[in-house]
């Protein structure tokens, strides 16, 4: 067939639906129709995907062999009372071989793209007739589903938009490792990561920014936030030290966090790698820490989060990252599966320092951890390791994200 | 999730119980607003019954704190549990919500 802007985004739908998330529409189908067969067709460009079924197996057939691909070219419902009675159907390999249908009915579904790609179809062994009444309800049901599948759409483009914007690669700066990744709970979160270069406002030479910032709250609504605090602390960075550019995008963001009753907790850190200064600013997000086979100190200060109705002074602190010391900056979700307990913390140090793990490596099970563990949360950790005289991109530091 | 109300005169006292989170907290802050709204801005959370409170719940305390305040009142925290506190703590919340011991010492001034 032509492909068609509803037979691309038909493959493409087709491509990443997962395994069960029509599966309610077709069992809803086949209980209301009582029929023995119910499906979710998608009509590509030369095959037909059925990415939801009972009664029939999920899977690819070639589009000359669907039925749906004539209902997917209407308007309106299609009923087929005996497909053996119906020439453009009677041959085909469903009706002459097993399970050998007979009726058919199908209410075309609509993708974003407003042109139809697929249907939601019932199929029985004998023929009938559907009622008027019976095809409204399909036709109804049709409809619940293109909405399921415009907001799930939606959804997964959020998600990409706010994995598109976390570092995708290694800093432009010697002498570092580091590692970040998200998991958020649902397509896109309140949590993330930044990192980037700056030059010292002090004329010190480069330095290496790491952000790790948690908006209350989950999902699409959360993001949006979090993806304005993101970007107004990237602005202000780079004119200013960390503690005053928190202060200015407080200043900038305030309206918007208020309005929406959100707060975020930041955690922001400013590395020299040749000389291991770490400033860093802490606004209520409490769960930075240095650790090493030494033992660990937390990077905290007084600070509440942004968008609470305080005014602080927003002073940086000060520490130094020595070369044989890990920063590890995580959100509550990882926090939380450790009962929101620094004895669990340290009861659990060992496995992120023990020696040859690289910082991705630590970062994944940190994340994998905390995901095992029943997270309800979005979960994000960031690993930063000085590496002295090696280039950054030379070592396996690249962010990777899920 | 559902909560207990008690309208003392004076203030009222919400009590959540179980996870205060996503689902938990919007209700509470809604009832929060409208109490607010009508004049009762001294508030009293009793948080003996929550075993579990996350962002959606600090947030919505500290919402409710704003709304409660911006009208001349207050909203105080009492009972917390220690996973409650130990949250507060990690985020500096505990700066402006305060948790008192019972109920009764969060009157104090009232």
């Amino acid at each position: 067939m032509t492909p068609t802007t509803g037979r691309q985004e038909a493959e493409a739908v087709a491509r990443h639906a997962s395994a069960d998330r029509y599966d309610r529409f077709v069992r809803l189908a086949q209980a209301i129709f009582g029929a023995p067969i119910a499906a979710l067709n998608l009509i590509g460009n030369d095959s037909q995907f059925t990415v939801a079924s009972v009664g029939f197996p999920k899977g690819e057939i070639p589009v000359e062999d669907s039925v749906c691909g004539v209902t997917v070219q209407q308007h309106e419902v299609l009923e087929v009372r005996d497909l053996r009675e119906d020439e453009r159907f009677a041959k085909i390999p469903a009706v002459t071989g097993p399970p050998r249908v007979r009726f058919y009915a199908g209410t075309p579904v609509r993708g974003q793209s407003g042109q139809n790609i697929g249907a939601l179809c019932i199929l029985d062994l004998s023929p009938r007739t559907l009622g008027r009444q019976q095809r409204e309800m399909l036709a109804d049901l049709g409809a619940l589903l293109e909405r399921e599948l415009a907001v799930q759409e939606e959804m997964d483009l959020a998600g990409q938009v706010q994995q598109l914007m976390l570092p995708t690669s290694a800093p432009e700066i010697a002498g570092v490792e580091i590692a970040g990744r998200v998991q958020p709970a649902r397509e896109a979160g309140g949590d993330y990561f930044d990192w980037f270069v700056v030059d010292d406002p002090d004329g010190g030479g480069k330095r290496l920014q790491v952000v790790l910032g948690d908006v209350m709250g989950k999902g699409l609504a959360a993001s949006l936030i979090a993806s304005e605090v993101r970007a107004v602390l990237r602005g202000h960075s780079r004119y200013t030290d960390v503690g005053d550019a928190v202060a200015r995008t407080l200043m900038t963001t305030r309206h918007d966090l208020e309005a929406n009753n959100r707060f975020s907790t930041l955690w922001v850190g400013r590395l020299d790698p040749v000389t291991g200064a770490l400033d860093y600013l802490d606004a209520g997000h409490g769960l930075a820490i240095v650790a090493s086979e030494r033992g660990y100190r937390r990077l905290i200060q007084d600070y509440l989060p942004l968008g609470t109705p305080i005014e602080d002074s927003w002073d940086r602190a000060s520490d130094v990252l020595a070369e044989d010391e890990l920063l590890v900056v995580v959100s509550d979700g990882v926090f939380d599966v450790l009962d929101d307990s620094f004895e669990q913390v340290e009861a659990r140090l060992h496995t992120i320092l023990e020696p040859g793990l690289t910082c991705r490596q630590i970062v994944d099970g940190i994340v994998d951890f905390a995901v095992a563990h029943g997270a309800s949360d979005d979960v994000t950790a960031l690993v930063l390791r000085r590496a002295t005289g090696i280039d950054s991109t030379s070592r396996e530091s690249v962010s990777a994200t899920i | 999730m559902s909560f207990e109300e008690v309208d003392k005169g004076t203030h009222v006292v919400l009590a959540p119980e179980g996870k205060f989170n996503l689902v938990a907290a919007p209700p509470l802050k809604a009832r929060i607003d409208d109490l607010v709204a009508v004049g009762k801005n001294r508030l009293v959370v009793d948080l003996g019954a929550v075993d579990f409170i996350d962002s959606s719940g600090l947030g919505a305390l500290i919402g409710g704190l704003k709304a409660a305040r911006q009208q001349g009142g207050d909203l105080r925290i009492a009972a917390a549990g220690d996973q409650v506190r130990a949250v507060l703590k990690l985020t500096n919340l505990d700066r402006i919500l305060s948790p008192y011991q019972t109920v009764e010492e969060a009157l104090h001034g009232w």
